[in-house]
C-alpha cells in the first residue's frame, strides 16, 4: 500500500463504518438484556472517529504532511477499537453503578427467564405463573421497554472520556507541528537535564502528597512524563555515545557513564516512590533499548543485558512460590534474604502471576494481613465458624480458597476465566460477562475485549501493535541524527513496551501490573499522552520525508 | 426511476435481525460482531503490506556514493542494525505474549490441573446458569394444575420459584443450603456450554421447555394429608405402592416452611433447634426402636426358613432363652389376650403380638437366617454390637435415574447384630424389635411389609421418578408364601383378638382388607426443658484419662413410648405399604393405627386403591389450583 493520503483516508472511513456496526451489535446485545445503551455516548464515539478520519486531509493541506500515514492510521484503528470495548462497559448498568449492583444484575437475568418463558412455556403454563396466556413464540424486542440509559448531555459531552481524547488530538497536532522544527528540536537536545530536573519537580510533590501507590482521583497525573524523562535520556546519550565506544580495558571513562547512569536512574526514584512498578519495568526496557541502539561495544552490551537478568533473575527468585522453589536445591536459602527486601505488593504480585490459583498458606506474610481480615467477618457472621474450623482441617482449605478468590485474586482471576471464555471469535460483542472483572475498561481492558471478541480479536491488536511498532521502528532508521533516531526509537518502544506488559500481565506472561493499553484502555493522562506520543512520532517522520526530498533534490542540481 | 427502485425495495429485510434469523436473538449481536473481526481484520491487512513496505531497508540517498567499507561503519549503519534486531525481538515477544492467550482458550481447560479444580470461581457460569430456570415438579396426577414445584410472578413482577406444598414437602423438596433434596438433584441438567459467536450463529434449535418438567410419584392431596395428620406431633410417616415401588408420600413432622429456610440467619435457626430437629428427616434419617412391627420381620424370616407351621409354648414365667437369663415376657407380663398361656402357632402369635413365640422363632432360626433375611432388605447386619452406629447412607436402594437422587433421598440404613459375641437372650429380643434390632428408620420398616405386600413377594426398590420402570430388589418370599403371610397380617385388623380391629373398623365398613401390626417400643430419649426448650443436663464425676475425677455434663434421658403401625391395603392386591411411627405416642393401636387407617380412607377416596374402591358417589371434586404461597 502507497502512502498515500488518500488511500488511508479510505481506510479510516472503513473504521468509522466498522465502528458503527460494532456499537449496533452491543447496543441489540443489551437490549436482549433488557437495557438501553446510550445513543448519545454512541454517537460521541462516532463522531470522535469521524473526526480523526477527516484530520490527515487537514494535515496534509495545511501542514503539507509528508511522513509516514501508518503510524496514525494504526493508532486510530487500535483507538476504535478501545472504544467500542469501552461502549460496551460503560453501557452496562451492573458495571457502572457502584451501589445497586445486586439490582442491576437481578434486572438482567430478570429479562433472560422472561425472554425464555415467553418463548418456551405453553400458554397454560404461562396463565398458572399469573401472566398473560399466550402460546410459545419468539421475542419482539421492538415490543419490549428496556431500562433506559441514564445518561443525559452533560454527563456524555463533559465527561473525561470526551475531553481527554480531544485534548489528546490537539496535543498530538501541537507535537506535530512544533517539533518538525529544527530550533525546537535544538532547544529540547541542548537542555535533556534540566527538562529532567523540572519533571522531577512536580512528580516529588505527587509522590510525597499522594500515599504511596493511591493514584489520584483514578488518574495517573505522572504519565505524560515519561515523555520529557525520555528527551533527557536521549539527548545525553545523543552527546555521550562516541565517547563511550573509548574504552580502556573495555570499561568506558568514569566522567562519560556517571552522568548517563544518574540520569538513566532518576525517574525510577519517584515511580518506586509511587510503587508504580508496571512504569519502572517499562522505563527499565525502553533505556536499554535506547543503550543498546546508541552504543556498539560488545562488551558494554554484554555487561547491560547481563545486569538486567540479574535484577530479574533477583526479582524472580525472591517471589517464586515456595513450592517451586523447594523443588530446586539451595534456591530456598537464596531467597530467603531477597524475600525480606521485597515488597509485599511485588511479592503478591509475583505469586499471582506464577500460581495464581493456588492460594497461599494463611500464614505467608504478605497474605496473612488480609486473611485474617476476611477470616474475621466470616466469623461476625457465623460465631460457630472456629469449631467447626477445628473438627474440619479442610473446611480452612476451603476458607482460604474463598478468601484468596474475594480478596486478592479476584480481578486477575476473573479476567483468566474472561479470556479463557473467549474461544476463538469470542462471544460476540454484547454477550459476554466482561462486567464481572472489576475496573475492566482500563488495565484489564484486553481480559474484556478477549471474551467478547476473542482470539481473533487478540491477534488483530498484536498484529496492529506490530504495524505501529515497526513503522515508529522505520521512523527511527530514516532518521538522520542520534538525537532524532533514539527519541523515535524511544517513542515506538514506549508504546511497544506499554501493550506487551500490559497484555502479558493479562495473559500472565508477565506479572500484572497496573499500566494501560496504549490508545486502548479507558484513561486520562494515559491517552493523552499516547496521541502526544504519536504525533511527535509522525512529527520525526515527516521531518526525514523532507530531508530525503531535500536530498534527492539537491542530488537533482547536482 | 433509480430513486423509485430504492424507494420500491424492501429495505426491512436488510435490518441485521432479519439478516441472520431474528428467531434466535443472540444471533443478530454474534453476526454482527463475527462482520466487524473480519472487517477489521481487513483493515489490518491493508495495514500490514505498508508494514512489509516499511520492513524493507532502504537506502537514504547520501549513502548511495559511499564505498561499502565506509558505509559499514556508520553510526547509522550500526545503530539500524541494532534497531532491525529489536524490532524482531519486539515481534516474537508480541506473538510469545500472544502465545499465552492461546494457552488459556485452547489448552488451560485440558491440562491445567489447578484451573480445572478453581473452575467452580468462575462466576459467568453462576450467572449463565441463574438466567436458565428449572423445570416444574408436576405430582402424580401430571396436570400442570397440581404442580408441586412451579415458576409464580409475584407483585413485584419478579419471577419466584414456588412450592405447592412448602411445609408438607420440605423434606423431600430440600433447601438451597446444606444437603441436596429433590429440587436440588431431580432435574435434567441442561448443560449449556458457553457458545462462541460462530456458534450461535450456526446453532440449529433451541432445546425444549417440556423435557426439563418432572414428574414424581408423589399424590399432592395425599401428601398435604398426612401433614394434617401429624400436626402437632412428632413422627413420620412413609406411603408406599409395593407393586411399583412407587413413592406415594412420606411426611416427617415437626417440619418447617422452605420459604423461610432461605436466610442463612432462619436456616442456622432451623440448624440449632435440638429439641424439635425440623430440618431432620424422621422417615429416613432418624433411628427408632420398632418393636412388635418388627414380628413382620421375623414372620418372613420363619417362612423363608420354612417354619411357618411351628408352634411354641407360652408360658406363664416367659420364655428363658439360657440357664440363667432373664426371661423373656408378653406386654403385659403374662400370657397376650386371647389366647393365654397355651401352644400358639404363627398366625394366632402374630394376631395376638406374642412377645414369647417370636423371640423363641428367632432362637429356632439362629443368626445365619436373620443376617439373610437382614440383607434382602438392605439392613445392615453387623457382627458386632458396636458398629451397629457405624453404618452409612443406604442410596442403592433406591430406583432413580441419577446418582444425585439417589443420594439425595438416601436412607440411613438400619442395623441388626447377628454376630457371635451376643447371646442367645439377645437373639431372642431382637425377635420381637428389641435389644439390637432397634436401628430401625420407618422408610425401613416400610420396605419391609411392601416386600409382603408384593404379589409376587419382591422387594421393589422404591423410586420418585414417575416415568422410570419398577425394578426389583430381592426376592424375599415366594407368591404363595407372600400370600399367606399377607392373610396373617389380616388378622392383626380382622381377628377378634386382633390389636386393631377396633380402630379398622370404618375400614371394614368400607370394603377394605387391609393387614398391619401394631408396634409399641421405648427409647431414651434426651429430655428437655419444658418452658426454655434447653437439653436438661445433670453433672456427674466421672474418671478421665489421667484417673482423676472431672465434673461433666450429661444429658438427662427419659424413657420415650413411640407408637408404631405398619400396614399394607387392600389385602388383594395391596397397592398401599405404611409405615407410622409418633413419637410419644403410647400404644401403637392408640395413635399409630389410627393414622394408617385414616390414610387407607384418603387413598380410597383418591383412587389409589383400585377404581373397585372408590367410593360410590364422590364428593364434587374440588378444583386443584397451586396454593398461592410464594417462596424466596
Amino acid at each position: 500500500m502507497k502512502n498515500r493520503t488518500s488511500s488511508h483516508f479510505f481506510i479510516l472511513v472503513l473504521i468509522v463504518a466498522l465502528t458503527t456496526i460494532a456499537h449496533y451489535s452491543i447496543h441489540y446485545g443489551a437490549l436482549i438484556r433488557g437495557y438501553e445503551t446510550s445513543w448519545l455516548t454512541a454517537g460521541r464515539n462516532i463522531s470522535l472517529l469521524g473526526l480523526l478520519a477527516v484530520l490527515p486531509v487537514f494535515l496534509k493541506r495545511f501542514t503539507r504532511f509528508q511522513g509516514n500515514w501508518t503510524l496514525y492510521t494504526s493508532a486510530v484503528l487500535l483507538f476504535s477499537i478501545g472504544l467500542t470495548v469501552q461502549y460496551r462497559l460503560f453501557s452496562d448498568p451492573e458495571y457502572t453503578s457502584r451501589k445497586d449492583k445486586a439490582e442491576a444484575r437481578q434486572e438482567k437475568i430478570k429479562t433472560l427467564q422472561q425472554h425464555y418463558i415467553q418463548e418456551n412455556y405453553s400458554a397454560k403454563k404461562k396463565q398458572m405463573m399469573g401472566l398473560p396466556a399466550t402460546p410459545p413464540s419468539p421475542v419482539d424486542l421492538s415490543k419490549e421497554t428496556p431500562r433506559p440509559s441514564n445518561e443525559d448531555y452533560s454527563d456524555v459531552l463533559f465527561s473525561g472520556k470526551t475531553i481527554n481524547p480531544l485534548l489528546g488530538i490537539i496535543g498530538m497536532i501541537f507535537a506535530l507541528i512544533l517539533l518538525q522544527r529544527d530550533k525546537v528540536l535544538e532547544l529540547l537536545q541542548k537542555n535533556g537535564f534540566l527538562i529532567v530536573i523540572l519533571t522531577l519537580i512536580p512528580l516529588f510533590i505527587a509522590a510525597v502528597t499522594s500515599r504511596a501507590g493511591k493514584s489520584i482521583g483514578n488518574m495517573t497525573p505522572w504519565e505524560p512524563s515519561k515523555i520529557p524523562f525520555l528527551i533527557g535520556f536521549a539527548a545525553i546519550l545523543a552527546a555521550l555515545y562516541r565517547n563511550l565506544a573509548r574504552t580502556y580495558w573495555g570499561i568506558p571513562r568514569a566522567k562519560d557513564v556517571v552522568p548517563l547512569v544518574f540520569m538513566a536512574v532518576l525517574p525510577f526514584f519517584p515511580f518506586f516512590v509511587l510503587k508504580d512498578f508496571g512504569q519502572m519495568m517499562v522505563f527499565s526496557a525502553v533505556y536499554a533499548t535506547l543503550y543498546l541502539v546508541a552504543v556498539r561495544r560488545f562488551s558494554q552490551r554484554f555487561v547491560l543485558i547481563g545486569s538486567v537478568f540479574l535484577l530479574i533473575g533477583i526479582l524472580v527468585v525472591g517471589a517464586l512460590p515456595e513450592k517451586t522453589q523447594e523443588n530446586i536445591p539451595l534456591l530456598p536459602t537464596l531467597a530467603k534474604p531477597v524475600k525480606t527486601v521485597l515488597p509485599n505488593r511485588i511479592q503478591q504480585r509475583f505469586h499471582l502471576w506464577l500460581d495464581g490459583f493456588n492460594p497461599p498458606n494463611p500464614e505467608t506474610s504478605w497474605w496473612k494481613e488480609d486473611y485474617d481480615d476476611y477470616y474475621k467477618k466470616l466469623v461476625e457472621k457465623d460465631p460457630n465458624l472456629p469449631q467447626l474450623l477445628e473438627e474440619d482441617p479442610n473446611l480452612q482449605k476451603t476458607v482460604n480458597v474463598d478468601a484468596w478468590f474475594d480478596i486478592l485474586a479476584f480481578q486477575p482471576a476473573q479476567a483468566t476465566f474472561g479470556v479463557a471464555s473467549g474461544g476463538t471469535t469470542g462471544r460476540g460483542l454484547g454477550l459476554g460477562y466482561p462486567e464481572l472483572i472489576p475496573v475492566a475498561d482500563s488495565d484489564y481492558i484486553f481480559a474484556a475485549l478477549a471474551e467478547e471478541l476473542g482470539l481473533f480479536g487478540g491477534l488483530l491488536i498484536t498484529f496492529a501493535l506490530i504495524v505501529f511498532v515497526s513503522a515508529g521502528i522505520r521512523t527511527a532508521m530514516d532518521s538522520r541524527d542520534m538525537f532524532s533516531k533514539l527519541c523515535a526509537v524511544g517513542l515506538a518502544a514506549f508504546i511497544g513496551f506499554q501493550a506487551l506488559v500490559n497484555i502479558g500481565g493479562i495473559t500472565r506472561a508477565l506479572p500484572m501490573t497496573g499500566i494501560t493499553l496504549p490508545f486502548v484502555s479507558h484513561g486520562g493522562f494515559s491517552l493523552i499522552t499516547s496521541f502526544v506520543m504519536l504525533g511527535m512520532l509522525m512529527a520525526f517522520s515527516h521531518r526525514n520525508a523532507i530531508d530525503g526530498l531535500r536530498e534527492q533534490l539537491a542530488e537533482k542540481i547536482q | 426511476m433509480f430513486l423509485f427502485f430504492l424507494l420500491q425495495f424492501d429495505w426491512q429485510k436488510f435490518r441485521p435481525e432479519n439478516l441472520f434469523g431474528g428467531q434466535i436473538l443472540e444471533r443478530t449481536p454474534a453476526g454482527l460482531s463475527i462482520i466487524y473481526l473480519i472487517g477489521i481484520a481487513v483493515l489490518v491487512g491493508f495495514l500490514f503490506i505498508s508494514f512489509l513496505d516499511n520492513f524493507k531497508r532502504s537506502k537514504l540517498n547520501f549513502e548511495n556514493n559511499l564505498p561499502n567499507e565506509v558505509r559499514k561503519k556508520l553510526t547509522q549503519t550500526l545503530a539500524n542494525r541494532s534497531l532491525r534486531l529489536w524490532q524482531i525481538v519486539f515481534i516474537l515477544l508480541a506473538f510469545t505474549v500472544f502465545g499465552f492467550q492461546v494457552y488459556w482458550t485452547y489448552y488451560a481447560d485440558d491440562s491445567n490441573e489447578q484451573f480445572q479444580a478453581l473452575n467452580y470461581k468462575d462466576l459467568r457460569n453462576r450467572r449463565a446458569s441463574a438466567a436458565s430456570l428449572r423445570g416444574w415438579m408436576l405430582d402424580r396426577s401430571g396436570n400442570l394444575g397440581s404442580s408441586l414445584a412451579y415458576y409464580r410472578v409475584d407483585q413485584k413482577g419478579d419471577i419466584q420459584r414456588t412450592f405447592a406444598l412448602e411445609k408438607e414437602m420440605a423434606h423431600l423438596l430440600g433447601t438451597e443450603r446444606g444437603t441436596p433434596g429433590l429440587e436440588r438433584s431431580i432435574y435434567k441438567k441442561q448443560v449449556e456450554p458457553m457458545p462462541e459467536a460462530w456458534e450461535i450463529l450456526t446453532r440449529i434449535k433451541k432445546p425444549e421447555d417440556e423435557q426439563k418438567d418432572v414428574k414424581v410419584t408423589i399424590d399432592r392431596d395425599l401428601q398435604a394429608y398426612l401433614a394434617k395428620l401429624l400436626e402437632g406431633k412428632k413422627g413420620a410417616v412413609v406411603v408406599i405402592n409395593p407393586q411399583t415401588g412407587d413413592l406415594l408420600a412420606m411426611y416427617s413432622n415437626p417440619s418447617f416452611n422452605l420459604s423461610q429456610s432461605q436466610k442463612l440467619e432462619d436456616y442456622l435457626k432451623l440448624q440449632g433447634d435440638g429439641r424439635n430437629k425440623p430440618l431432620l428427616n424422621r422417615a429416613t434419617r432418624e433411628y427408632y426402636v420398632p418393636g412388635s412391627t418388627f414380628k413382620t420381620f421375623t414372620m418372613i424370616s420363619a417362612f423363608r426358613a420354612g417354619k411357618q407351621n411351628q408352634t411354641f409354648n407360652s408360658t406363664g414365667e416367659g420364655f428363658i432363652p439360657f440357664r440363667g437369663s432373664r426371661s423373656i415376657l408378653d406386654a403385659n407380663g403374662g400370657c397376650e389376650p386371647p389366647y393365654g398361656c397355651t401352644t400358639l402357632n404363627i398366625a394366632q402369635a402374630f394376631e395376638a403380638s406374642s412377645n414369647q413365640y417370636f423371640s423363641q422363632m428367632a432362637v429356632d432360626l439362629g443368626r445365619e437366617r436373620i443376617r439373610e433375611t437382614a440383607a434382602l432388605f438392605g439392613i445392615a447386619a453387623v457382627e458386632n454390637p458396636e458398629d451397629i452406629y457405624n453404618t452409612k447412607f443406604l442410596s442403592d436402594i433406591w430406583n432413580a435415574g441419577n446418582p444425585q437422587i439417589k443420594n439425595a433421598l438416601a436412607i440411613e440404613q438400619s442395623a441388626i447384630v447377628t454376630g457371635k459375641d451376643i447371646s442367645a437372650y439377645d437373639i431372642a429380643l431382637e425377635g420381637m424389635g428389641q435389644g439390637y434390632a432397634g436401628q430401625m428408620t420407618p422408610f425401613q420398616m416400610a420396605l419391609i411389609v411392601s416386600a409382603a405386600g408384593n404379589m409376587e413377594g419382591k422387594l421393589m426398590k422404591p423410586k420418585i421418578e414417575y416415568d422410570l420402570k419398577p425394578e426389583i430388589y430381592s426376592q424375599v418370599l415366594t407368591p404363595q408364601q407372600a400370600a399367606d403371610v399377607r392373610q396373617i397380617m389380616s388378622l392383626v385388623t380382622e381377628g377378634s383378638g386382633g390389636t386393631a380391629t377396633r380402630v379398622f373398623g370404618n375400614v371394614r365398613a368400607a370394603g377394605i382388607r387391609s393387614g398391619g401390626k401394631t408396634g409399641t417400643a421405648e427409647k431414651l430419649a434426651p429430655l428437655y426443658d419444658e418452658k426454655t426448650g434447653k437439653l436438661k443436663t445433670t453433672k456427674r464425676k466421672v474418671k478421665d484419662d489421667k484417673g482423676n475425677f472431672v465434673e461433666k455434663l450429661f444429658p438427662q434421658m427419659y424413657e420415650r413410648t413411640d407408637s408404631w403401625y405398619v400396614a399394607i391395603a387392600p389385602l388383594e392386591k395391596p397397592t398401599l405399604a405404611i409405615a407410622v411411627v409418633v413419637e410419644g405416642g403410647g400404644y401403637g393401636a392408640a395413635i399409630a393405627a389410627p393414622i394408617a387407617a385414616n390414610v387407607i380412607m384418603k387413598a380410597r377416596e383418591l383412587g389409589l386403591l383400585g377404581e373397585q374402591y372408590k367410593p360410590k358417589a364422590p364428593a364434587a371434586p374440588a378444583p386443584k389450583q397451586p396454593a398461592k404461597r410464594r417462596s424466596r
